[in-house]
């Protein structure tokens, strides 16, 4: 079964998408695509089944999102809590993921047509190397398409992306590219996997849990949060309309919040860069105190330095991370 | 045709805030009228809706009774299946009202929870911090006794104090009042001291992963992680709860903590002792 499904909407669903795209939409929905067992126990199939059903459903949902415009969409596709699951189920899921990788890169052409970017977050070492090595091709080959999105989330959870995160910025210090004093909460976020994408605006999680289960637990901090009972085979497009009149229910208060949130952070930005600008005044400075307008001229030149610092950080990162990928599909072409 | 669409999207909206307001009105009016048969022809009324109207109104207890009351929620609490260890406590709402909170925090408590956290994603709390543990104190004597007061002894946790844990006192209970800066700020500052370590050359980058950070963000060894939190309020967002921490937690939703009710409180905690945590597998 393909990635992406052409578009079979009728009249009444062009309608209604037309109407709800009249107030605002989120750009970026994630999914925790939960209740694929359940539903293979309630129809009596297999339990691979189930996931393959999964699968399909994540394709017509990606057609949903494209016909309401949006155009990111970041989904829970395998947990590492999941590899604790029995040797069979994982090694079905690992099959499975190499079957649709494998697929999709024979359907590049409508992918391109589309301009669909995959990308692949999670800490791919751990999954066999085929499977590495499949998804390392897919995401090159689509590396520079831009009109949609599609972040799958494999071998994922948010701790370990935080962890990792955390992890690069000291690399980033060890190598001599930043100080520990430019740490801050937007280098972090632009240290994790999802660091291309915006913070999702609304997640929808299905099968009626109400818990988070270590999904970007970072970037989800002000997002509209939708739960839902429907299990994820059976997601409808009028489950995701629902959910979407709920974000559209919250977008004023949590606009609101994520702006004073923002607020807080370029203060706290500001307060940083003003003690260590003192701090270096201090033990470089000959005892005598300055005038308003030179520390001023200080703290610009420190916090022109800092920025500097980091975007050569972020390159060297960003090229560290591309390196991985590309060995990966040259193992795979040599192989 | 846009403009037709915008209209009728205008009208859906409005529609949903009326609908909205009825069963916000219908809840308060519920409560004074202490009607079983109002509660049963609005709730057909109002069938689409996952709302928990409240059974009793609330009633101030007359003396004798407020001891039977203090037992009941003790028994209530060993009913349950399971009782979160940690329950957070996550107002989003404009108005804080510290009695509520207070009886909140009190209920929790007496049912049997050991950790209680309570926020908001203003910091109003953490500012008014005096204030509100005064009114847990006060509310505490009222709804316990003097009795229950002592047998469930309270310790409030500032940021930077660590739990002593030389003494164990039976249904000891610690109430910590969180803001914004206990979430993403707590985890920069992790990072800051380990990237500052390995600037010093005391720790290398391979050294940090998932654990190290943890123990770094974990208050004392004992506290756990939030298994449940109640978010009261319309917004249907965590509004940067402790983000690091809440990867397991159940998040059950009330509509508001001003006149909340033991009952509404005790509702969400069967929901909660019905949850299955499959953990991965």
């Amino acid at each position: 079964m393909s990635w992406i499904r052409e578009d079979e909407s009728n009249l009444i669903e062009k309608l209604s998408a037309n109407i709800l795209k009249a107030g605002p939409m989120p750009k970026h929905v994630a999914f925790i695509m939960d209740g694929n067992r359940r539903y293979a126990r309630k129809r009596q199939v297999e339990r691979q089944e189930g996931h393959t059903q999964g699968f399909d459903k994540l394709a017509e949902t990606l057609r949903w999102c494209l016909n309401l415009s949006i155009h990111e969409v970041t989904v829970y596709a395998f947990s590492i809590e999941n590899f604790k699951r029995s040797k069979d189920e994982v090694d079905g899921l690992m099959e499975l993921a190499k079957q649709k990788f494998i697929r999709l890169l024979e359907e590049q052409e409508n992918l391109e047509k589309h301009g669909v970017c995959i990308r692949v977050l999670g800490d791919l070492t751990l999954l066999p190397l085929d499977l590495q090595q499949h998804i390392a091709r897919a995401v090159v080959a689509t590396r520079t398409h831009n009109k949609c999105f599609l972040n799958v989330c494999f071998a994922y959870t948010s701790r370990h992306e935080i962890a990792n995160a955390v992890r690069e910025m000291a690399w980033g210090v060890e190598q001599g590219l930043i100080k520990s004093s430019d740490v801050s909460e937007a280098l972090l976020s632009r240290c994790l996997y999802s660091s291309n994408s915006p913070n999702p605006d609304l997640l929808i999680r299905t099968s009626g849990e109400v818990r988070l289960s270590d999904f970007l637990l970072w970037q989800t901090s002000h997002s509209c949060l939708v739960f839902q009972s429907v299990l994820w085979p059976e997601y409808s497009f009028w489950n995701l309309c629902d959910a979407i009149l709920q974000y559209q229910l919250n977008h004023r208060p949590l606009q609101k919040a994520r702006d004073q949130h923002r607020e807080g952070q370029a203060l706290q930005q500001h307060e940083a860069d003003r003690a260590c600008v003192a701090d270096l005044l201090q033990h470089h400075g000959n005892g005598k105190p300055l005038d308003a307008q030179r520390r001023q001229e200080a703290l610009l030149n420190y916090t022109a330095s800092r920025e500097e610092r980091v975007q050569n950080f972020l390159g060297a990162l960003q090229h560290k991370r591309d390196s991985f990928l590309t060995d990966l599909t040259s193992q795979a072409a040599l192989a | 045709m846009v403009l037709v669409y915008e209209f009728v999207w205008r009208v859906l909206h409005v529609l949903l805030h009326i609908h909205r307001t009825l069963i916000t009105l219908f809840r308060i009016r519920l409560r004074n009228w202490n009607g079983q048969l109002w509660s049963r022809a609005l709730a057909t009324l109002l069938v689409p809706i996952a709302l928990s109207f409240p059974k009793q109104k609330k009633l101030v207890p007359a003396p004798g009774k407020r001891v039977g009351r203090r037992y009941r929620w003790g028994a209530d609490g060993k009913s349950l299946e399971k009782l979160p260890d940690h329950i957070g406590l996550l107002i989003a709402e404009e108005e804080p009202r510290y009695t509520d909170i207070a009886n909140l925090v009190v209920w929790c408590m007496a049912v049997g929870i050991s950790y209680i956290s309570v926020y908001d994603n203003h910091g109003v709390f953490r500012r008014n911090n005096s204030r509100l543990m005064e009114e847990i104190l006060k509310q505490q004597q009222e709804l316990l006794g003097l009795e229950g007061s002592k047998q469930h002894s309270v310790e409030f946790l500032n940021n930077g104090t660590d739990k002593q844990d030389n003494q164990v006192l039976s249904c000891q209970a610690v109430v910590k009042v969180l803001s914004p800066d206990d979430g993403k700020l707590r985890i920069v500052q992790a990072a800051q001291q380990l990237c500052s370590a390995v600037e010093q050359m005391e720790k290398t980058s391979k050294d940090i992963n998932v654990t190290v950070l943890d123990s770094l963000l974990r208050e004392s060894k004992s506290t756990p992680d939030p298994d449940l939190v109640l978010k009261f309020g319309p917004i249907e967002s965590t509004l940067g709860f402790l983000p690091w921490h809440i990867r397991l937690t159940e998040f059950i939703s009330l509509p508001s903590h001003v006149d909340v009710s033991y009952e509404d409180l005790f509702s969400a905690l069967q929901h909660y002792a019905s949850c299955e945590q499959r953990l991965g597998k």
